[in-house]
C-alpha cells in the first residue's frame, strides 16, 4: 500500500533531487551574488565586511569607463566572431553536404578543435604565436601577413583579431556540424520542387535553403553568442586580458575585480551584468526554439 | 566539368582539415621534441623524437596526481549528473504538469550560466562550509552545468521511446519506478552512454571552477597547465606533454559520441 | 513532339537496380500513366524524365533531342510531388508565382497567369494563405497550379493523389482528367493504384521489376493483358488464374475440364475474369462443380468465392447468387471466348 502511494508520486520523487541540487549549486550562489552586489564586501580593504550599500556598486558600474570598454569589447568580440563562424561554417557545411565521400571521417577530424579543453587551446595557440619560435608566427611572416618584428599576442592592435581568429578556429566546426545536421534533416521535396520550377542553384539557396534553415541559424547564433559572451578560458591563458586592457573581456574584467582587487561587492555587480545579458540571450533562445517546434508541427500537417 | 568541381571541393575540404588539425598536431609533435628543436627559429617538422618530457613532468614535477584528480572529478560529476538527471529527464519526457516548460527552461539557463558569475559566490559559500580545496567542491560545481545537459539530452532519448512501452510494462505488472529502471533505462542505454561521455568531456575540460575552488593537492589537469607557463624559460616540451595527456582521452571519447554530439551540444534542438 | 526512353538503366548507390533496359515512347498531349507495384521503377522513370535522377545508362529523348544531360530547368517540364512540396514560408500566391519568377517573367504577366491558373483550379480565395493553413486537398490544388502556371510542355505527377482521403481522391481524379482535356498538356502520372490508372490514362505503361511489361490503352490492357502479372494486377477482384494442362482440346485442372479447342498441348495457366464466369443451372460443356466458400455482397454485385480441391476462384454475379449459402455445390461455367492463357514458365500471354 505504502509503496503504491510512493509510486503514484514518482514524478515528484524523480524531480526533487535535481531541483534540490540546482537550488544548492545555482540558485543559492546566484542569490548570494545578487546580495553581495548590494554590499561593500572586500577582502583587500579594511572595514568593508559586507555592509549594505544599496545601489552604490551599480551606480559605480554605470560610471566606470573600464567596465563599459570591456562590455563593448565583449559585444564586438561576440558579434564579429559569431558572424565569421556563421558564414564560414555555413559555407563548409554546404560543401560537405554535397561532398559525400568519407564525410563521417572528415566530420570526426573536424570536431577536434571544438572538443579540446579551452585551456589547452589557449596553450596551443600561445605556443604557435610565440614571437621568436612560434610556428604560426613564422608562416604568417613568411607570407607577409605579419611584420618581422610584430608579435600577435603582444601587439594591442592585432591581439583582438588574433583572439577572434582563434575562436573562429575553435568554433567554426561546431557551426559546420549543426548546420550540416540541419541541412540533412531538411525534406528533399522543396529542393526538387524548386529545381522543377526552374530555379538556379543560387536562387535555391536564397529561396529554399536559407528560409528552411532559419530556425537552425537562429539556434547557432544564440548558442554561439551566449558562449562567446562568456568567453574566459582561452583569453585568460593567452593574454590574461593584456596587453594593457586590450583583451579584457567582461569575464576577465569580472575576474580581476574579484580575485585581483578582491573588491567582491563591486565584482558581484559586474558578475550580475554578465548574467543579466546571458539571461536575455537565453530568453531569446527559448523563444526561438519554441518557434521552431511550432513550425515543425505545422510542417507535419501541411507537408510543406 | 563535373569532375573538376569534385576535385576542387575535395581540395577545399582537405585545406579546411589541415587548418583545423595542424595546431593540434603541432602540440603533439612538440611534446616529443628536444628543447632545441622546440625553440628553433624555423619550424621543425621532422626530428628525432624524445620521450623525456612525459616522465619529467608527470613524475619529476608531480603532475601524475593531477590526471587522477581530473579523472575522479569527471567520473564523479558524470555519475552524479546521470543519477540525478536521468529521473528528472524521464519526468519531463512523460509527465505533464503546470509550469513544466518554464521549469524546463530553468534547467536550460543553468547550463548557460556564466561560470565567472557563479564561481565567486560559490567560492564564498564553499569557504563558509569548508569544502574548498576538496574535490567535492569541483564535482558539485561541475554538476551545475552537466546536470542540465543530462536532463536535456535524456528527455529527448526518453521521448523517442514510444509511450506504449511504458504502458505494456505497467500491464505486465511493473510499477512506474520499476518501468523506468528496468525498461526505459536499458532501452535508452545508448543515449545514457552518450550523455555520460559528454558529461565527462565537459567536466574534464572545465577550467574556471576548478581553478578557483581548489588549490594544491586538488588541482585538476587543466588547472595545472597554466602553472607551467612562466614569463621566461617555459619548458614547452613539458607543457605540450601535459596538453597531449589532457586532450587525448577527449579525442578518443569524441570519436565514440560523434553521432550524438550535435544533439548534446544544441540541447536536443537538432538531432545529428 | 515525342518522348522516348531508350534502354534506360538505373542502379542506385546501394546496389538496387530500379530500371533495367527500360524502353518507352509516347506522343504529345497524351495522359500517360506509369503503373506498377512499389519497387517497380515507375517513380524512378518519372524522376529520370524530370532530370532529378541521372540514368546509369541509356538516354532520354524529347522532340528528337537527347536531353539525358540537360538540367531540369531547361526541360520545360513541371512536377507535382506526392506530399505537394509547397514552400512553407511563402504565401499560396508566391508559391504559384515562383516558377514564373525564377524564369524571369514580368510582374504584370506573373500576376495575370497566377490569377488565371488559380481561377482554373478554384483556389482564388486561398491566394493569401500560407501552406500550413491549407487542407490536404487545397494544398494539392496549389501544387497542381504551381506545376501548370508556366504552361510547361509536360507535367509530371508522382503519386499526387495518394495523400488524399478516398472521396477527395475521386474528385481530384475527375478534375485532373478535365484539366488534361482543357489544356492538352502532356501528363505523365505515376501511381500504384490500378483503378486510378484505368480511369486517367489515355495509355498505361505497366512496369514490373524495372522493366516495361505492357504499354497500351486501358481497354486493351484489361482485355488482353500481356502477362499473367498484368492480368492479376489490373482489375478488382483479380483475374482468376488456374494452373493446369491442355490435352485433347480440353483445359484440365483436377476435376475441372473446360473446352479449349485448337490450343497447343502442354502445361498452361488459364485466366478468367470474375465477371466472365457464370453460375450455371445445370452441368454442361465448359462447366465445373465448385463448393461455395464465402459470399460477399458488394452492392450492386455479389462476389462468390468458390473452391474445388486446391483451385480457388471468385465469380462476380449480379443477383442470382443471393440465395447461395456456404457449402452449396454449384456449377460454374467458363465461356470459351472469355478465357486467357499464359505460359506457366514465363508468364507470357499465349495468343
Amino acid at each position: 500500500m505504502g509503496s503504491a502511494v510512493l509510486d503514484r508520486y514518482v514524478g515528484v520523487w524523480f524531480l526533487t533531487p535535481a531541483l534540490v541540487l540546482l537550488l544548492f549549486i545555482l540558485v543559492g550562489p546566484f542569490a548570494f551574488m545578487v546580495w553581495t552586489g548590494f554590499t561593500d564586501l572586500s577582502f583587500a580593504l579594511p572595514n568593508r565586511d559586507g555592509n549594505f550599500v544599496g545601489f552604490d556598486n551599480f551606480r559605480r558600474l554605470m560610471r566606470d569607463p573600464l567596465f563599459w570598454d570591456s562590455f563593448l569589447l565583449t559585444v564586438r568580440f561576440m558579434v564579429v566572431a559569431v558572424a565569421i563562424e556563421l558564414v564560414l561554417g555555413f559555407a563548409i557545411a554546404l560543401l560537405l553536404f554535397h561532398q559525400l565521400e568519407r564525410r563521417r571521417l572528415v566530420l570526426t577530424l573536424l570536431m577536434v578543435p571544438m572538443m579540446l579543453a579551452p585551456v589547452a587551446i589557449g596553450l596551443i595557440w600561445k605556443l604557435l604565436l610565440q614571437g621568436d619560435f612560434g610556428m604560426m608566427t613564422y608562416y604568417l611572416r613568411k607570407v607577409g601577413l605579419l611584420g618581422d618584428q610584430q608579435v600577435l599576442l603582444s601587439n594591442p592592435d592585432l591581439v583582438m583579431p588574433a583572439i577572434v581568429a582563434i575562436d573562429v578556429w575553435q568554433w567554426t566546426p561546431f557551426v559546420v556540424l549543426v548546420m550540416l545536421a540541419g541541412l540533412m534533416s531538411l525534406p528533399r521535396e522543396p529542393f526538387e520542387a524548386a529545381v522543377m520550377d526552374g530555379a538556379r542553384p543560387a536562387q535555391i539557396l536564397r529561396d529554399v535553403t536559407l528560409p528552411l534553415l532559419r530556425p537552425i541559424i537562429a539556434l547557432v547564433v544564440l548558442l554561439r553568442g551566449i558562449d562567446a559572451f562568456k568567453e574566459f578560458d582561452k583569453v585568460f591563458i593567452l593574454t590574461g586580458g593584456g596587453p594593457g586592457t586590450a583583451t579584457e573581456l567582461l569575464s576577465i574584467y569580472t575576474y580581476r575585480m574579484n580575485f585581483k582587487d578582491w573588491d567582491l561587492g563591486y565584482g558581484a555587480a559586474c558578475a550580475f551584468m554578465v548574467y543579466f545579458v546571458v539571461l536575455i540571450l537565453c530568453a531569446i533562445f527559448y523563444k526561438a526554439v519554441f518557434w521552431q517546434e511550432g513550425r515543425s508541427r505545422a510542417k507535419g500537417r501541411a507537408g510543406a | 566539368m563535373k569532375e573538376g568541381w569534385r576535385i576542387a571541393a575535395f581540395a577545399v575540404v582537405i585545406a579546411v582539415l589541415v587548418m583545423a588539425l595542424a595546431p593540434y598536431i603541432w602540440i603533439v609533435l612538440t611534446s616529443f621534441k628536444t628543447r632545441l628543436d622546440a625553440l628553433a627559429d624555423t619550424p621543425v617538422w621532422l626530428f628525432t623524437p624524445t620521450l623525456d618530457h612525459y616522465p619529467e613532468v608527470f613524475i619529476g614535477k608531480g603532475y601524475l596526481p593531477l590526471v587522477w584528480n581530473s579523472a575522479i572529478v569527471a567520473v564523479s560529476t558524470t555519475l552524479l549528473s546521470l543519477a540525478v538527471g536521468a529521473p528528472a529527464a524521464y519526468v519531463f519526457a512523460r509527465h505533464r504538469f503546470a509550469g513544466q516548460e518554464d521549469l524546463f527552461f530553468f534547467f536550460l539557463t543553468t547550463r548557460m550560466a556564466p561560470p565567472i558569475a557563479i564561481v565567486v559566490p560559490m567560492f564564498l559559500l564553499f569557504t563558509e562550509i569548508g569544502i574548498t580545496d576538496h574535490l567535492i567542491a569541483v564535482i558539485i560545481a561541475h554538476t551545475s552545468f552537466t546536470l542540465s545537459l543530462v536532463v536535456w539530452m535524456m528527455r529527448g532519448f526518453f521521448a523517442d521511446i514510444p509511450r506504449e512501452v511504458d504502458e505494456a510494462a505497467q500491464m505486465d505488472g511493473l510499477s512506474r519506478a520499476g518501468t523506468f529502471l528496468r525498461v526505459l533505462v536499458p532501452m535508452a542505454a545508448p543515449g545514457l552512454a552518450a550523455s555520460a561521455i559528454l558529461c565527462f568531456i565537459l567536466s574534464w575540460n572545465e577550467f574556471l571552477y576548478a581553478f578557483i575552488l581548489v588549490a594544491f593537492e586538488g588541482r585538476t589537469l587543466t588547472v595545472g597547465i597554466p602553472g607551467l607557463i612562466t614569463p621566461h624559460g617555459t619548458l614547452w616540451g613539458q607543457v605540450a606533454a601535459v596538453a597531449v595527456v589532457a586532450t587525448l582521452p577527449i579525442i578518443a571519447f569524441t570519436v565514440l559520441v560523434q553521432r550524438h554530439l550535435v544533439r548534446g551540444l544544441t540541447f536536443g534542438a537538432v538531432k545529428g | 513532339m515525342t518522348v522516348e526512353f531508350k534502354d534506360i538503366r538505373k542502379a542506385f548507390a546501394d546496389g538496387t537496380i530500379a530500371l533495367d533496359r527500360f524502353n518507352l515512347a509516347f506522343d504529345e498531349g497524351e495522359f500517360i500513366v506509369l503503373l506498377g507495384p512499389s519497387g517497380s521503377g515507375k517513380t524512378t522513370a518519372c524522376r529520370i524524365l524530370a532530370g532529378l535522377e541521372e540514368p546509369s545508362g541509356g538516354s532520354v529523348w524529347v522532340g528528337g533531342r537527347d536531353i539525358t544531360n540537360l538540367p531540369p530547368r531547361h526541360r520545360r517540364m513541371s512536377m507535382v510531388f506526392q506530399n505537394y512540396a509547397l514552400y512553407g514560408h511563402r504565401s499560396v500566391y508566391d508559391n504559384i508565382a515562383y516558377p514564373l519568377k525564377v524564369r524571369g517573367a514580368e510582374r504584370s504577366q506573373i500576376d495575370g497567369r497566377v490569377r488565371e491558373t488559380a481561377a482554373m483550379l478554384d483556389i482564388s480565395a486561398l491566394l493569401d494563405k500560407r501552406p500550413r493553413q491549407l487542407s490536404g486537398g487545397e494544398a494539392q490544388r496549389v501544387a497542381v497550379a504551381r506545376a501548370l502556371v508556366w504552361q510547361p510542355e509536360i507535367c509530371l505527377m508522382d503519386e499526387p493523389l495518394s495523400n488524399l482521403d478516398a472521396l477527395l481522391r475521386l474528385q481530384t481524379r475527375t478534375e485532373l482528367k478535365r484539366l488534361h482535356f482543357e489544356l492538352g498538356t502532356t501528363f505523365v502520372f505515376v501511381t500504384h493504384d490500378q483503378e486510378e490508372a484505368m480511369t486517367l490514362g489515355t495509355r498505361i505503361a505497366v512496369l514490373r521489376e524495372g522493366r516495361l511489361v505492357q504499354f497500351d490503352t486501358p481497354r486493351e490492357i484489361y482485355r488482353k493483358p500481356a502477362t499473367r502479372f498484368v492480368a492479376e494486377f489490373i482489375g478488382r477482384p483479380a483475374m482468376n488464374t488456374i494452373d493446369g494442362v491442355i490435352r485433347d482440346g480440353q483445359f484440365r485442372a483436377g476435376p475441372l475440364s473446360v473446352p479449349a479447342a485448337g490450343r497447343p498441348e502442354g502445361p498452361v495457366v488459364m485466366g478468367a475474369r470474375p465477371e466472365e464466369l457464370a453460375i450455371a443451372d445445370a452441368q454442361g460443356p465448359g462447366a465445373g462443380l465448385f463448393t461455395v466458400d464465402v459470399v460477399e455482397q458488394v452492392e450492386p454485385d455479389t462476389l462468390i468465392f468458390l473452391k474445388n480441391g486446391d483451385t480457388e476462384i471468385v465469380v462476380r454475379a449480379l443477383r442470382e447468387a443471393e440465395e447461395l449459402a456456404p457449402g452449396a455445390q454449384v456449377q460454374v461455367r467458363f465461356p470459351e471466348d472469355g478465357l486467357h492463357f499464359f505460359d506457366p514458365e514465363t508468364g507470357e500471354r499465349i495468343p
